[in-house]
């Protein structure tokens, strides 16, 4: 008998294409790429805001993640590797205007379940909501005017050169 | 003896697959272990960011309640502008939803520092800044504020430790009614904040410790460090015509501006300074 005849027996092929998805599976299904969706992002050194940030990571760049705890996603881009909060991926909603909101502020944000998670149990969105119903004098809706007032960050760099700041 | 072979093939395929599948969440045995481990550290928590966040927003509803946003578009973009440029050079970059700036259309000279990133600033002390660097003290100092969790800190221990004791018991409950334990501590809790930073003021540390971090802002985001003693100086003149306001909740101005002096005693105005001067004054505060 030859020896590579065994390679001509479909069982032993069998086995080869087993071992072959125990081994390989895990690293090809764990290569995820997420997109930033978020403006003014970085990554960090540690899991958490404080601290100076690695790199900007700008919105609609694809990072690699790397591995994920808890909230923080750690991730690769450009040749650099640390921490980016899963905030950073969130889809944005889109605004619904109308009278009600207009006078007694939109929805309470992250009404997504996912969100709502994120915030963990403490003082949530649902908590904020109680705190509305109590308090109808409070001005929500200007404060999510002010939290939507976006600085582009095109304009924002050259707001910083034309200013001859630290970029 | 063939049909062991056939098992082990299938299995180890099987096994595959599983782990596969697993794999392509790779993070989430991460995620289940550090989601318990937090659980049992929830019993002595700190407010997280997210939490922090939602205060913030009480904080900022609670003070538009009683003061007029400026809706001067060209002037709240410039105040953001020129906070951004100074915040990503703060030794807290980055907040749960980010920093935000907003004028309150008053003449009286004051700035607010909401927990997690909302900062209001009045005409009147916009009014008070002879130029961009004196604007961007102000508003570094206010950052310092929210880098230092001076807003969350002034959370009574009490009333955080009763929020965490009433999380233990109302984990299975819904808890999103008016009537709920919880809005009543995160009214609580918006009060303490409220107080602090509109009636009382900070503790003189806190105040000198957002001093301080104003003056190293400045200097990593490329602005005057003389600014922030500058405009002091100012406010010091004005302080002797009454204590309301930001002179009530501030330590007097004299004591600031000394240990300010130290810190950053500033330089001659260069060209780029200039170019800065005159973007703030073609503006119509």
């Amino acid at each position: 008998m030859k020896a590579t005849a065994w390679l001509k027996r479909p069982r032993v092929w069998l086995v080869l294409l087993g071992l072959a998805a125990l081994l390989c599976a895990p690293g090809l299904a764990g290569a995820e790429t997420l997109k930033v969706t978020q403006g003014n992002q970085s990554l960090h050194a540690d899991p958490n805001f404080s601290g100076t940030p690695i790199a900007p990571v700008p919105q609609g760049a694809e990072v690699n993640v790397v591995t994920k705890a808890g909230d923080w996603y750690k991730v690769e881009y450009q040749g650099n590797t640390g921490w980016i909060h899963r905030q950073a991926f969130t889809q944005a909603q889109a605004p619904k205007f109308g009278l009600p909101s207009m006078l007694f502020g939109g929805g309470v944000k992250e009404t997504k379940s996912d969100e709502v998670a994120l915030a963990g149990k403490g003082f949530t969105p649902e908590v904020e909501a109680g705190y509305r119903q109590k308090h109808p004098e409070m001005n929500f809706a200007q404060v999510d005017q002010v939290e939507g007032f976006k600085v582009d960050d095109a304009k924002l760099q050259a707001f910083i050169k034309e200013g001859g700041l630290q970029p | 003896m063939r049909r062991p072979i056939l098992w082990f093939a299938l299995l180890s395929g099987a096994l595959g697959l599983v782990w596969g599948c697993a794999g392509m969440d790779v993070g989430s045995v991460a995620s289940i272990a550090v989601k318990t481990t937090a659980k049992a550290a929830q019993a002595s928590r700190p407010i997280n960011d997210s939490e922090e966040y939602y205060i913030g927003r009480a904080v900022a509803a609670r003070i538009l309640g009683s003061n007029r946003l400026c809706t001067d578009q060209e002037l709240t973009l410039y105040v953001n502008e020129v906070g951004q440029a100074v915040a990503r050079k703060s030794s807290r970059p980055n907040t749960y939803r980010g920093y935000h700036f907003a004028v309150l259309d008053t003449s009286e000279p004051n700035a607010f520092a909401c927990p997690g990133g909302i900062i209001f600033v009045t005409r009147g002390l916009i009014q008070t800044c002879a130029s961009e660097d004196e604007l961007a003290a102000v508003l570094a100092h206010e950052v310092g504020h929210i880098a230092n969790k001076d807003g969350i800190n002034s959370i009574s221990q009490a009333r955080w430790t009763e929020v965490l004791t009433t999380l233990g018991t109302e984990t299975a409950k819904q808890y999103a009614g008016a009537g709920g334990q919880l809005i009543s501590l995160f009214e609580g809790s918006i009060d303490d904040v409220f107080k602090t930073i509109v009636v009382n003021g900070y503790s003189r540390t806190a105040e000198e410790a957002a001093d301080t971090h104003a003056v190293t802002t400045l200097r990593r985001a490329g602005y005057d460090t003389g600014a922030l003693s500058s405009l002091l100086t100012k406010m010091m003149a004005k302080e002797k015509g009454g204590a309301a306001g930001i002179y009530k909740t501030h330590p007097p101005t004299g004591d600031r501006l000394a240990k300010v002096k130290t810190a950053g005693p500033g330089g001659a105005p260069d060209k780029m300074e200039e170019v800065r001067t005159k973007r703030f004054q073609s503006l119509k505060i």
